[in-house]
């Protein structure tokens, strides 16, 4: 009895959710290959996380379109199965799809600042869900909800529109009324992408906190493998609309079987282990009491509040802060494009803040940046030759000279010559980013300030571009204040890392020792939160505790 | 709304008829400028070229505007007089220009009420229609109207819709606001009135309405790719909701802009309608003024439709102020 | 060009509209070599009659030689009007968008003034004072006419400097001229271009109104001045104003079709309020 009692809890367990069969979804004729998604299968079991990873257009986010039968018209179903419970959700109407949507499946999204309406009170918005599904929902249980995802005050924030909130808070919202029904299945399509890692550390943890405690099965898509050893029970890896891996998280994390799964864990960016490069004794950049406030608003905030820095002749710094933490307004007031309140920036000896924009000119051609975007950071209406002249052209270089130097300098990034004469727009994000370094070195700079270079590309473009960076670095003797939010990518190409938080650096040292010994608890907390640092699954880890 | 919205609200309207008065001050240095900058004496072009002004007339300008004074002095002079709701004499009417006006005011904003009501009502409708499959059959139809009477000139609507229900099918007044051989009271002259009022209205309206039409569904295609109306969708609410709720609230906040500003143009149309249909409001004024070149009054009009904008404008803010949390100052 | 015709229809047919008005109006002398006031034949003659085209009005004028000739003011006033609107409007808002601050301020305060006050009245206050002639015309509409190009312009130049290659020509030391010349104007002129075509429109129709009052140059025939003086005789001849009043309607709809197109093709993004 007692046996059969725990076959039957055993089944249920592992009893099957959801069901993909075949699945294929077409693309617009213009599209550089016949299918956004091309016979995929899987399967999702009750109580279970599956994380689906691939890189930009690799068509993982069209599955959970697909589920929800919420695809663009230009993207059609070609063929295969979606069961759901049962139910094939391919040949169920609008309306009966519709009544599934919110009860038997909830959805978080990527976007939080924008994925609600800003029209419509907190309160209201959840109550919607159960409005549109003909339950009552009571107040009770909307506090109840807002609780449940660990909102502060949910008696005062169902008044609240959703501007009055964080990031963060707003995407716990949106998982508040994913939630409410208690549907079966959650699909999470990319929903900490958009947040600071160590909100992303709460989001995380409060999905898998929910999964646990209602037993759902939760389909999890993302780019982060970081993020996939946090949370997955099991992990498929698409890539160009096929699936390429499927297994438990341990076998693809630590066997992966296909090429392109150990060319994406390859490329994660890990604590560079190498000896230390030594220090020189000469300062190139020396920041001092560096202050800077913004209005708000009718609010006053220090984007930088006394900053004090010393970058040596050769050094990579780190400097990683999250959103809001001044870390991109202090790049930018080295080159001068944000002028500081008071305070000094020395280069070489020079107070670059009390230079007049004339004498800041030849100061330019040794100081140079590196922007974040590269689809922004290139004129779409100048060809790429004109691009890379521009520098040596605007300190006095002719034509010739120019695009003889242009040439050379995409040479250096490893781009071919013919690039000259093309535009921008013919080139990838990673091709781009080269042509953004190769402007930057045109007029051979001593100190390049890289500004977030490459949060904005796939993971294995970003190990490509790092690589470049550190061996630009080493054969050019470049100085180099590196931003970044990632924690991993300062790990892997700076000497040194300085954290910044609300407009302060709160602790600088060497990389691997602020990675093994972080002194300020903001450090501490901020290692904690990065995700699949420690190298073991966080789901076994608490399942071990457990 | 919050309580901290709730006591911004009196600081935020108080800013707001501050900005109205300093633009209507603008307006009567505007009116100044323009009496002094036109060719010749400015009491002769106050008086016009028409040759009917006597000398006695024209010397009572002069010491009314004080000409004979600084330019300062002189613009002082015409601001305390508008201060105190001195707009001058129309000569051609002898009478103050204020009173004229005035009398004249109740016409135009029952034209310009109703046409802008209308329009705005029917515009939102066939946009939000419009913008439910765009390039279907509806959205077509609509757009192709809107964008006909959007490039029809008003005076020709107006001549048209004359034409065809008045002088050839005899359905409906081409002219004037009331039926004058046979004096009319209570309700059936309210009926009379609507009745005159059916072609100038339509006529008024048909353009803003495209105007509107195009605007609204602009603004529905937009509002319908923000993330929060897949949120709306994920949480199972029909495409009536999603549309109603979600969309349009959202859709509307540009239109209510564009409404706001475009009140003026409206009193601009309302000169062209009125002298098709002959309303006696402000628009026939002005075009009366304009025959008589009866300077004073034309600036006058010019003021006093200047002040029944920004009034409105004030309105849309407000609105806007409610309708919008996020609006904490303007 | 047939794949042209194909993929932006509209800018197709606008452009054919706007070619044959501009063929009418330099044809206008040979085809009606003649002045467009002069007498030709006995009155209310209705269109198709064998003197007369399309009808003569109530003094026996070619209502035909009067659309010809009238062709050619309203496109030369349409034009000159904007492009002076246009260059009051790019460098106010460039002005207002690259230097910012209180210059920012007080540019955009000027610029929310003229959009606020009924423009139209304003631009027959203007025309009535100064004595209607082609020049003041002119004028009055440029005036009422430039702050929505203001605005597109400051708004894109506001944007643009948000943006990373503007901030890269910063960084490599171009000077200000260059980067305005270089970098910004270019980019933000699709939107100009799109909202210069919608403004001719606007300016053909604005003046059509002001010479429907009566208010046009004496000299110049033109179209709004002919539905004018058709509208008394509207109950004997119809066609004395509702032809020309169609050659209104064909124009601006070719002007609008032409800056709708442009919009498809160069795709820019105007803000709702700034659409004339």
């Amino acid at each position: 009895m007692a046996q059969s009692a725990s076959v039957e809890a055993g089944y249920a367990m592992t009893k099957k959710l959801l069901g993909i069969d075949d699945l294929s979804i077409g693309l617009p004729v213009y599209a550089d290959r016949p299918r956004a998604v091309s016979k995929v299968s899987f399967s999702l079991n009750e109580g279970e996380i599956l994380c689906v990873v691939g890189e930009s257009g690799s068509g993982k986010s069209m599955i959970a379109n697909a589920i929800m039968g919420l695809l663009p018209r230009e993207l059609p179903v070609l063929g295969g199965k979606i069961d759901l419970q049962g139910i094939d959700l391919l040949t169920q109407t609008p309306a009966q799809l519709r009544s599934l949507r919110g009860s038997r499946m909830g959805t978080v999204f990527q976007e939080p600042m924008a994925a609600l309406n800003p029209l419509m009170r907190i309160g209201d918005q959840i109550a919607e869900v159960f409005y549109v599904h003909g339950l009552p929902g009571k107040p009770q249980q909307i506090i109840d909800l807002l609780r449940a995802v660990n909102l502060p005050d949910p008696e005062a924030l169902i008044h609240v529109y959703p501007h009055m909130l964080s990031g963060g808070q707003r995407q716990r919202v949106v998982i508040a009324m994913a939630i409410a029904l208690e549907p079966a299945l959650l699909i999470a399509d990319e929903p900490t992408t958009a947040l600071d890692v160590t909100t992303q550390a709460q989001i995380l943890n409060l999905i898998r906190e929910i999964q646990r405690r209602r037993n759902s099965g939760v389909l999890f898509i993302t780019h982060d493998f970081g993020v996939v050893r946090e949370i997955a029970d099991r992990v498929i890896v698409m890539k160009d609309g096929e699936l390429v891996e499927h297994g438990t998280v341990s076998d693809v994390l630590k066997r992966p079987s296909h090429d392109y799964t150990k060319k994406l864990l390859a490329a994660v960016p890990k604590p560079n282990t190498g000896a230390p490069r030594p220090r020189s004794e000469r300062t190139i950049l020396k920041a001092s009491h560096l202050r800077k406030t913004f209005w708000r608003g009718n609010k006053e905030v220090a984007a930088l509040n006394d900053i004090n820095l010393d970058l040596r002749k050769g050094e990579t710094i780190g400097l990683v802060g999250e959103s809001g933490s001044g870390k991109s307004t202090f790049a930018r007031t080295i080159v001068n494009l944000i002028a500081p309140d008071s305070g000094e920036i020395r280069f070489e000896g020079t107070d670059l803040h009390s230079l007049s924009r004339k004498q800041w000119k030849p100061f330019r051609k040794r100081i140079q940046f590196l922007f974040q975007d590269p689809f922004e950071s290139l004129d779409p209406r100048r060809s790429v030759g004109d691009i890379i002249a521009a520098g040596p052209m605007a300190h006095g270089a002719s034509a010739a000279e120019a695009r003889a130097v242009a040439k050379e300098k995409l040479r250096l990034v490893s781009l071919d010559p013919s690039a000259l004469d093309r535009w921008p727009h013919e080139f990838s994000g990673g091709q781009r980013q080269r042509i953004g370094i190769a402007r930057a070195l045109a007029m051979n700079a001593e100190l390049l300030i890289a500004d977030e270079p490459v949060s904005a590309l796939d993971v294995s473009v970003q190990a490509q571009i790092l690589d470049l960076l550190e061996g630009l670095r080493d054969k050019l003797g470049l100085s180099m204040l590196f931003i970044t939010h990632d924690m991993r990518v300062a790990a892997q190409i700076c000497d040194r890392i300085a954290v910044m938080k609300l407009g302060q650096i709160v602790e600088e040292a060497p990389a691997r020792e602020i990675l093994s010994n972080p002194q300020h608890p903001y450090t501490k907390t901020l290692i904690a939160s990065v995700p699949g640092l420690s190298g073991e699954s966080a789901n076994h880890r608490t399942v071990e505790a457990l | 709304m919050t309580e901290s919205r709730l006591h911004a609200m009196p600081r935020l309207i108080g800013w707001r008829v501050l900005k109205m008065a300093l633009m209507v001050l603008a307006i009567v240095v505007v009116n100044f400028l323009l009496i002094h900058a036109a060719p010749g004496d400015p009491a002769s072009a106050i008086a016009g070229q028409s040759g009917q002004a006597d000398a006695e007339f024209m010397r009572q300008l002069r010491e009314q505007f004080g000409l004979d004074k600084p330019l300062p002095v002189q613009l002082w002079i015409y601001i305390e007089r508008v201060l105190t709701f001195d707009l001058g004499v129309s000569h051609r009417l002898q009478r103050p220009v204020l009173t004229v006006i005035l009398e004249r005011l109740p016409a135009t904003l029952l034209l310009t009420g109703s046409a802008f009501l209308i329009a705005l009502s029917s515009g939102i409708a066939l946009g939000v229609r419009a913008a439910r499959k765009p390039g279907g059959i509806a959205d077509t139809v609509i757009m192709g109207v809107s964008l006909f009477f959007y490039a029809t000139p008003l005076f020709l609507v107006g001549i048209v819709l004359v034409l065809v229900f008045g002088v050839w099918l005899n359905w409906l007044p081409t002219f004037g606001m009331e039926t004058v051989d046979v004096p009319l009271h209570g309700l059936a002259r309210v009926l009379d009135v609507a009745w005159h009022a059916v072609l100038p209205v339509v006529t008024l309206a048909v353009f803003y309405s495209a105007v509107y039409v195009r605007l609204t569904r602009a603004s529905m295609l937009e509002v319908s790719s923000y993330p929060f109306v897949k949120t709306a969708r994920a949480k199972g609410a029909t495409e009536h909701r999603v549309t109603w709720v979600h969309v349009l609230r959202n859709a509307l906040l540009p239109v209510i802009t564009l409404a706001g500003i475009q009140a003026g143009h409206l009193i601009g149309g309302s000169v062209l309608v009125e002298t098709v249909f002959a309303w006696p409001g402000i628009g026939s004024l002005a075009f009366e003024a304009l025959i008589a070149r009866d300077y004073d009054l034309l600036l006058g009009i010019f003021l006093c439709t200047s002040v029944v904008v920004l009034v409105f404008n004030l309105l849309t803010d407000l609105l806007y102020l409610v309708f919008d949390p996020r609006v904490q100052a303007l | 060009m047939k794949s042209f015709v194909r993929r932006f229809p509209r800018m197709a047919i606008g452009s054919a509209i706007i070619l044959a008005v501009i063929a009418m109006a330099a044809t206008a002398p040979i085809f009606f070599p003649f002045s467009p006031w002069d007498m030709r034949g006995s009155p209310f003659e209705p269109p198709g009659s064998p003197d007369f085209l399309l009808g003569s009005d109530a003094l026996g004028r070619d209502i035909a030689a009067g659309i010809a000739h009238g062709a050619w003011v309203s496109l030369m006033i349409g034009g000159i009007s904007t492009m002076a609107s246009l260059g009051i409007g790019v460098s106010l808002g460039a002005l207002a968008g690259y230097v910012g601050g209180r210059v920012d301020d007080a540019v955009m305060r000027f610029a929310e003034f003229f959009q606020t006050i009924p423009s139209f009245l304003l631009a027959i206050l203007l025309v009535a004072i100064f004595r209607p002639s082609i020049f003041s015309i002119i004028a009055a509409i440029a005036l009422v006419s430039w702050p929505p190009v203001a605005r597109v312009v400051r708004a894109e130049f506001l944007s643009l400097r948000k943006r990373e290659f503007v901030q890269a020509a910063e960084v490599l030391g171009v000077s200000h001229m260059r980067v305005v010349w270089q970098t910004l104007l270019p980019n933000a002129l699709p939107p100009v271009i799109v909202l210069g075509s919608l403004m001719v429109a606007n300016a053909v129709l604005t003046e059509s109104a002001l010479s429907f009052l009566g208010l046009g140059d004496a000299n110049w025939m033109s179209w709004g001045f002919l539905v004018g003086s058709g509208r008394s005789v509207i109950r004997i001849g119809w066609w004395i104003s509702v032809l020309p009043g169609v050659a209104i309607f064909i124009t601006v709809l070719g002007l609008n079709l032409l800056g709708e197109g442009l919009q498809t093709w160069l795709n820019p993004r105007l803000s709702k309020r700034d659409m004339p």
